[in-house]
């Protein structure tokens, strides 16, 4: 089935057409500065050159129009009718509590992600925006919305409540939701199929480090822990986010440094994690290269950032009572030696013991990387997302 | 790396149905000093371009360097990163030439004139030079709160496309614009004037054709009642400033207010005020009067009622100039 992926931000549209049968891509690329001066739309297909299209692109639906007028042309289409399309697939970032799986859109789906936009008024609107213009430009093609946040809605109320009055979750649903939902679903699955033994069965920390960063407990084939909390910025360190932080030193700061809780919400979000201890850059790579040249703030913010990941990973063992597999994935977790490296030293008493030679080898392909007596395997699994959704969008359309 | 073919996007439509125009992707602004520096900022930082008009290239580089300055104050206060500065920089142009605007959506005048006599004439020429050089459909805005857009508009040759949209400037965080339509406004203006605080994300509100609208009447006179506390010795200026900030838990006193305003913008607001109410509450107190002439204008120049480092900072209050009386 070939299927159109969708990833609708303010501002860009990314797409994919996937067919599920080959897992291939067909063709893929972004819609950017929708809206405004200057947008244009990349386009890649395999062994193609790339080719940038360029004009005014003024909301979502005259982006998506372009593209599938993209899709089908005769220069560069990869489809002879639009009817090959069969389905869409769209990434949808929050589904709050309503939506523990991905589900067929409908209208009254429709309004309950609409409700929901209130915790995700960044995302969810902008993934909106794709909804309405695929109902309007391709009408008959079924859709389907696949959530950040439903592979989390597994978790057990005593992982996903904060303590504090109950009243705030009554009121606004204050609560942890957890994100990369996908992606830790997707590397799970991977991983318990390339090592051939029954996802049910394992207990499984995945940990996706990329721009943002999330690991997830997965016990018995359902998330049970997750350190992505109500927003993407709790939990481990990240490029520019703090992660974990006591609210009394944030409310300590806004008093400080005289500023109000939205540019507050800026510091944490956009000038701190890697970037604000470093001062040098929120990539690591950059962070890697200047620890490596002895730069002491670089090597802090790299003891920081493994040293936030290994606490996770002590957590969740302990919350899942054990652990079998260990995933890095996300642009950090399949390309870093030496982050993989720096997490999983000293974790012997956990039973999870490296082989550098094969972390060495893993970069950005799929790879055990624990020595042949380690009890936890640990394995390299590249993330999928759209593949992801691809998949959820053909299981859903066909039991329709 | 492999080449990368370019294309036009146009030959690539589905259907040939009109598309809606882009109602606002260059906004044009006629003076570009502190408020002007303003929006523009907010304007850039929404994504849409701007170009300004300013008397001189002197003043355009005068221009682009204050704005680069509140950047980087932004950025030290974390309310920006080093990205956002340069796309926001990369948005914004200075002219000194108005046919520049001619591909503008919606010019926004933002000029204080130089004396309070010639200050109608001086908007009307503003708007008229405006007109000339934009299409029919550009929307032209004044950010003035105190003169009247209907009088401003009336030589206009399409003067319901004219609108009052003050920008509410006084702080970085101040979120309100106040629209208010003149007698010849169509609605259609308002409808899109709306559309294009929404896309700012401000709040909007819309108020009827007066001086000084709700913002400006408000709390110029509180500045003004708080020189009369000083001038009755009733309390020192930091103390007025206090008591202002912890009993109404306002974020500055009305002394901190007018010097961020500026003195000078504020006797402008009182005077337009005096002239349209008559009354006495909106006269500028001779404190703010002494200020203004002696060129001591708030943070922008350094001194008002308190003394300020190149950076912003306050550095000490100025009793002498604002109250001392002469010693023999």
């Amino acid at each position: 089935m070939k299927i159109l992926v969708l990833n609708s931000g303010s501002s860009s549209i990314k797409f994919q057409l996937i067919d599920t049968q080959t897992h291939q891509v067909l063709a893929k690329g972004v819609a950017e500065r929708i809206g405004i001066k200057g947008s244009r739309i990349k386009y890649n297909r395999p062994n193609q050159p790339e080719v940038h299209f360029e004009g005014d692109i003024l909301d979502h639906q005259i982006a998506i129009e372009y593209i599938l007028t993209i899709l089908k042309s005769e220069e560069y289409g990869v489809v002879k009718d639009l009817k090959e399309i069969e389905a869409v697939g769209h990434r949808v970032v929050h589904g709050g509590e309503k939506f523990k799986q991905s589900v067929l859109i409908t209208d009254e789906v429709i309004k309950q992600i609409e409700i929901v936009s209130d915790l995700a008024p960044l995302h969810n609107p902008a993934n909106l925006k794709g909804i309405y213009a695929i109902s309007a430009l391709l009408p008959q093609v079924p859709q389907v919305a696949v959530f950040d946040t439903a592979f989390h809605q597994t978790m057990p109320k005593h992982s996903y409540m904060y303590a504090i009055p109950y009243s705030l979750y009554n009121l606004y649903k204050i609560r942890r939701y957890g994100f990369h939902g996908t992606s830790h679903k997707y590397v799970s699955h991977k991983a318990a199929e390339f090592l051939n033994v029954p996802y049910e069965k394992q207990k499984i920390i995945s940990l996706h480090l990329g721009n943002g960063a999330s690991a997830a407990a997965i016990k018995f084939g359902e998330s049970v822990d997750t350190s992505m909390g109500m927003t993407p910025l709790e939990g481990l360190i990240m490029g520019t986010r703090s992660g974990d932080l006591d609210v009394g030193a944030f409310v300590y700061i806004l008093r400080k440094e005289q500023i109000t809780p939205q540019v507050g919400s800026i510091l944490l979000n956009k000038h701190s994690g890697v970037l604000g201890i470093s001062g040098i850059s929120p990539d690591m790579r950059e962070i890697e290269q200047a620890a490596a040249d002895g730069n002491e703030r670089a090597k802090l913010a790299l003891d920081m950032y493994a040293y936030r990941v290994k606490k996770y990973i002590g957590a969740y063992t302990a919350a899942m009572n054990g652990l079998d597999i260990l995933i890095f994935t996300g642009g950090i977790g399949e390309n870093s030696v030496l982050i993989r490296k720096m997490v999983c030293d000293e974790l012997s008493y956990l039973g999870i013991k490296l082989d550098y030679d094969k972390n060495q080898q893993a970069i950005g392909k799929q790879a055990i990387i624990s020595s042949d007596d380690s009890q936890v395997k640990v394995l390299v699994i590249p993330t999928n997302e759209e593949l992801m959704i691809a998949l959820d969008t053909e299981k859903i359309v066909s039991n329709n | 790396m492999a080449q990368i073919i370019k294309e036009r996007l146009d030959k690539f439509v589905l259907s040939a149905k009109d598309r809606p125009k882009a109602e606002f992707s260059e906004i044009g602004l006629v003076g570009c000093g502190r408020v002007g520096q303003q929006i523009a900022i907010l304007i850039a930082k929404r994504g849409m371009n701007i170009i300004f008009v300013e008397l001189n290239k002197a003043k355009i580089e005068q221009a682009f360097r204050e704005i680069e300055e509140e950047l980087d104050r932004q950025i030290s206060h974390w309310g920006l990163t080093q990205s956002e500065k340069r796309a926001i920089l990369s948005r914004i142009r200075g002219t000194t030439d108005y046919k520049e605007l001619k591909n503008c959506d919606l010019v926004i005048e933002t000029v204080l004139a130089k004396t309070r006599g010639q200050a109608l004439e001086f908007h009307e020429e503003i708007l008229t030079k405006i007109e000339q050089n934009v299409s029919r459909n550009t929307i032209i805005a004044t950010n003035s709160a105190t003169l009247s857009i209907t009088e401003m508009a009336s030589k206009l040759k399409y003067p319901d496309r004219c609108i009052t949209m003050h920008i509410s400037t006084a702080s970085r965080e101040a979120t309100l614009v106040e629209v208010a339509r003149s007698i010849y406004t169509s609605e259609e203006t308002c409808r899109n004037v709306r559309k294009f605080v929404i896309l700012l994300g401000k709040d909007y509100i819309r108020v009827a054709e007066s001086t000084g609208l709700v913002s400006v009447r408000v709390f110029a006179p509180i500045i003004n009642e708080a020189c009369d506390i000083l001038m009755e010795s009733v309390a020192s200026i930091e103390n007025i400033d206090f008591a202002a900030r912890k009993s109404m838990l306002l974020p500055l006193g009305p002394f901190e207010l007018a010097d961020k305003i500026g003195i000078d913008k504020i006797v402008r607001w009182l005077d337009n005020m005096y002239d349209e109410f008559g009354e006495k509450r909106y006269k500028a107190s001779p404190i703010l009067r002494r200020l203004l002439r002696a060129g001591f204008l708030g943070r922008k120049t350094g001194r008002g009622f308190y003394f300020y480092d190149n950076k912003g900072h306050k550095t000490g209050v100025a009793y002498k100039h604002v109250i001392t009386p002469p010693e023999e």
